[in-house]
């Protein structure tokens, strides 16, 4: 997909780093999450980053895909997911997401990211993931229509979004995800058989993925001494290529950039978190075991590793 | 002079049923289906074999899901499509007869009736919440534009003299309406309803997108979004058992009610 | 009932089509009226019957309809105009609805059947009828109202020959002593069934030629009225056809 989580991918393809690892890559988009899995898992991309769902853990779960690294995260002190309260709500108590148990919440499906991220913040909270009452609306522009509406108290929502209704009045922002619940967002993936018969390959990808998520570590991810995120003279290049890819403007480039990891590092033990909440929900299938899909042998200095 | 038999010329262009065709086809393919899946052609995920399908409809059977799904699928469609109907209905017949309505309503009704009633769905959010309202709104949008225009052209189908006839005896508009108009326009209605319920199945899926925690769409979309190939087979195999049933529902209801035809 | 006719005139689109005309047919009077294609039969009987408006003159009635009489004036159509969704009783009953207890409205449906044998097929569709059989039904509705003038528009004219010679007999036994406007455009048939028979000219349509038929409806079957109604018929087609070869050549209107 066509979204600022794959930066790496774009700025390794316009800077050469595959050509320099002897790789002739060539990027494939699609216009949802699901196929992209699919389309490793059957052979047709080598590749694949996209965000963890149920949907993905089930596929995965078959034995057909291994996670390798990380796509973004929701890293404290950088905004890009938020919860915001309806007017109404948020008139009648709702003001931060503590406050979240007992009340509806807007999603797109059940197992999405936005689930995930519900269901993290109720464990965080120590309550059961169904006493926030998730209304599937499938669409990003149906949750709003039915934020702004008080049909629901509650949606998660990027951060470019959720700024724009709250300054419009038309919803209340009551916190970011990162400040709750900072979690691994998605990853970077191949095939099974990749691994096992290509490591070479897999490997100078890895490396080449790595670089180019570095080029964006050191320009897209800065903080000033307030901790507030910046982007400078030095980061243009690499907003001009994002740019080049997403076909969106600077300003909403910037506004709807995440945190990359430099080196593609996951937060593993946050992923067995995920799919041990959606197993208890029943959306992921009880037969996976994120052990199976996850392999930790190309990059080091994952985060969080289980024991 | 040699004899020579007249040949047969007009042979062909005659296209009839073939009785249990339709039948054998589907074995044949559902037999395909089965067998590329058990010979391992095709991993599971991807595409399960029939027979997990059944299992899977089997199992939600019996756990009560598909009760559930089907009790609230069927309400939408029957609530949405009845609502439909009637104003379809209704604004065809406004349509055939009167100046006014066939002006003002026949250039709306060609103008709305293309717009996609899914692109609708935040509109239909905003203005009548997340409960039931948008998900009947949203079939009843579907069946209504293709009810009015059939009706319309069903009324405009009865012969002139009919509605002279009705005159020459002096019967009150109201009689003319109900005693030639209206079943007159029938099969037109008829016709509406036909392709009406197959986009009303359409739109079950987009009306169950709104915050629906049971229904067939609901199934569907969210065997979707988990990569539970099974389950949305299941329910599309749902689906089209419904347009089945409700298709030769409507046409057992049409050969009693045109049973003059 | 007397049914009159001052100076009636129409015209379609500004284009004259009939008239203008007088006329009056007296109570118990058969008149038959024929012209050329296009010459507006049709347009007078449709002004007569109340169901155009013309756009010159008036019509009116005088004198009481026959007690009983639902509607003062019926109409029998060319193509029979009946309810295919209805049986033929319910075709027959059609008029009477609302206007009649129930019952009677079966008593008269009942007798309207019978007169015009139809009794066997009260519960038959028009689909299931020959043409034939289809006008008759036409006609039963029309007598079941128990009109003062009957208005006949090409009652025959949809109907193959031998089935138009059997009907015409029973509808001059029908309507015997009815007030009756029967258009056509065939002239045996207008001087079989006629008292009077009233030639229009070409487009516009005015009362060229008047001819009184003399001998009594009764009498028109035997033998020595073949002669005279076939003298009749030769006078009427000698007016009508130059008439009818300049409408042939200017088409319809």
């Amino acid at each position: 997909m066509t979204l600022v989580s794959s930066a790496p991918l774009f700025i390794a393809q316009e800077r050469g780093y595959y050509r320099e690892e002897g790789l002739d890559a060539e990027l494939v988009f699609f216009r949802a999450a699901q196929p992209v899995a699919v389309a490793v898992a059957a052979g047709e991309a080598d590749f694949g980053v996209t965000a963890f769902t149920a949907g993905f853990f089930n596929l995965a779960g078959q034995g057909a895909l291994k996670v390798i690294g990380a796509q973004s995260r929701e890293e404290p002190g950088f905004d890009f997911s938020a919860y915001l309260a309806s007017n109404a709500a948020f008139a009648n108590g709702l003001t931060g997401p503590e406050k979240l148990p007992g009340r509806s919440l807007a999603i797109t499906q059940h197992g999405s990211s936005f689930h995930i991220m519900a269901g993290l913040l109720a464990r965080k909270l120590g309550v059961e993931t169904k006493t926030i009452r998730m209304v599937p609306l499938e669409t990003l522009q149906n949750m709003q229509a039915a934020l702004k509406t008080g049909q629901v108290d509650a949606a998660i929502l990027p951060g470019h979004i959720a700024t724009e209704l709250d300054r419009a009045g038309e919803a209340e922002l009551i916190g970011w995800v990162h400040e709750w619940t900072p979690y691994a967002l998605g990853g970077l993936f191949t095939s099974t058989r990749n691994v096992e018969r290509r490591r070479g390959v897999v490997e100078a990808f890895v490396r080449a993925y790595q670089k180019g998520a570095r080029d964006y570590h050191a320009v897209m991810n800065k903080r000033d001494a307030g901790g507030k995120r910046i982007f400078e003279a030095d980061a243009e290049p690499v907003i001009a290529i994002i740019a080049k890819y997403t076909q969106a403007t600077p300003e909403a480039i910037k506004a709807g950039a995440p945190y990359i990891d430099p080196e593609g590092r996951l937060d593993v033990g946050n992923v067995y978190e995920q799919v041990a909440l959606l197993k208890e929900e029943k959306l992921v299938d009880a037969s996976v075991d994120p052990a199976r899909f996850i392999d930790l042998s190309f990059i080091s200095g994952h985060f969080n590793l289980p024991r | 002079m040699s004899a020579r038999e007249v040949r047969l010329r007009a042979r062909g262009f005659a296209p009839r049923r073939l009785p249990g065709a339709g039948a054998v086809t589907a074995v044949c393919v559902f037999a395909a289906w089965e067998a590329v899946c058990r010979a391992g052609l095709v991993s599971p995920f991807a595409l399960p074999a029939p027979s997990r399908v059944l299992a899977v409809l089997a199992e939600m059977a019996l756990s009560g899901e598909l009760l559930a799904h089907l009790r609230a699928s069927l309400g939408r469609l029957a609530g949405g499509w009845a609502i439909g109907m009637l104003c379809g209905v209704l604004a065809g017949l406004a349509i055939g007869v009167s100046s006014l309505a066939r002006s003002v309503g026949l250039p709306l009704v060609s103008a709305l009736f293309p717009v996609p009633k899914i692109a609708l769905l935040p509109l239909l959010i905003l203005w009548l919440g997340i409960g039931e309202a948008p998900k009947l709104a949203t079939i009843a949008l579907g069946t209504f534009f293709p009810v009015a225009l059939s009706t319309a052209s069903g009324v405009d189908q009865i012969p002139r003299s009919l509605i002279r006839m009705a005159q020459s005896f002096d019967l009150p508009n109201r009689a003319i309406v109900l005693k030639v108009i209206l079943p007159g326009a029938l099969p037109g209605i008829f016709a509406g309803a036909r392709i009406s319920s197959s986009i009303a199945l359409v739109l079950l899926t987009a009306a169950e997108m709104i915050g629906a925690e049971y229904g067939i769409g609901a199934l569907v979309l969210q065997a979707g979004h988990l990569m539970r190939a099974d389950r949305l087979l299941a329910g599309v195999v749902l689906l089209s058992v419904l347009g089945v049933a409700i298709g030769a529902g409507l046409g057992a209801l049409e050969r009693r009610l045109l049973a003059w035809r | 009932m007397r049914l009159r006719a001052r100076n009636l005139a129409h015209a379609y689109d500004g284009l004259a089509a009939l008239g203008p005309l007088d006329l009056v047919v007296e109570a118990g009077e058969r008149l038959a009226i024929v012209g050329p294609s296009g010459c507006g039969k049709s347009t007078l009987l449709a002004i007569l019957g109340g169901l155009l408006r013309p756009s010159g003159g008036r019509v009116w009635f005088e004198g009481e309809a026959p007690s009983g009489s639902i509607v003062p004036v019926a109409y029998v159509f060319q193509d029979f105009a009946l309810l295919p969704w209805r049986t033929v009783a319910g075709n027959v009953a059609l008029p009477l609805e609302g206007r009649l207890p129930r019952t009677e409205i079966r008593a008269r449906v009942g007798a309207a059947l019978a007169r015009t044998g139809l009794s066997d097929f009260a519960g038959r569709f028009p689909r299931e009828l020959s043409g034939g059989m289809r006008q008759r039904v036409g006609i039963a509705r029309a007598l079941v109202v128990e009109p003062g003038v009957l208005l006949l528009d090409e009652p025959l004219s949809a109907l193959d020959a031998q089935t138009r010679e059997l009907l015409l007999e029973d509808i001059l036994g029908l309507t015997e002593g009815a007030t009756l406007v029967w258009v056509t455009h065939n002239l045996e048939e207008a001087v079989r069934v006629a008292d009077r028979v009233i030639l229009l000219s070409a487009r516009p349509g005015r009362i060229r030629a008047e001819i009184a038929v003399p001998v009594p409806a009764r009498e028109r079957n035997r033998p020595e009225a073949v002669p005279v109604l076939a003298r009749l018929r030769g006078e009427l087609w000698a007016l009508l056809r130059e008439d009818a070869r300049r409408a042939q050549t200017e088409g319809p209107p």
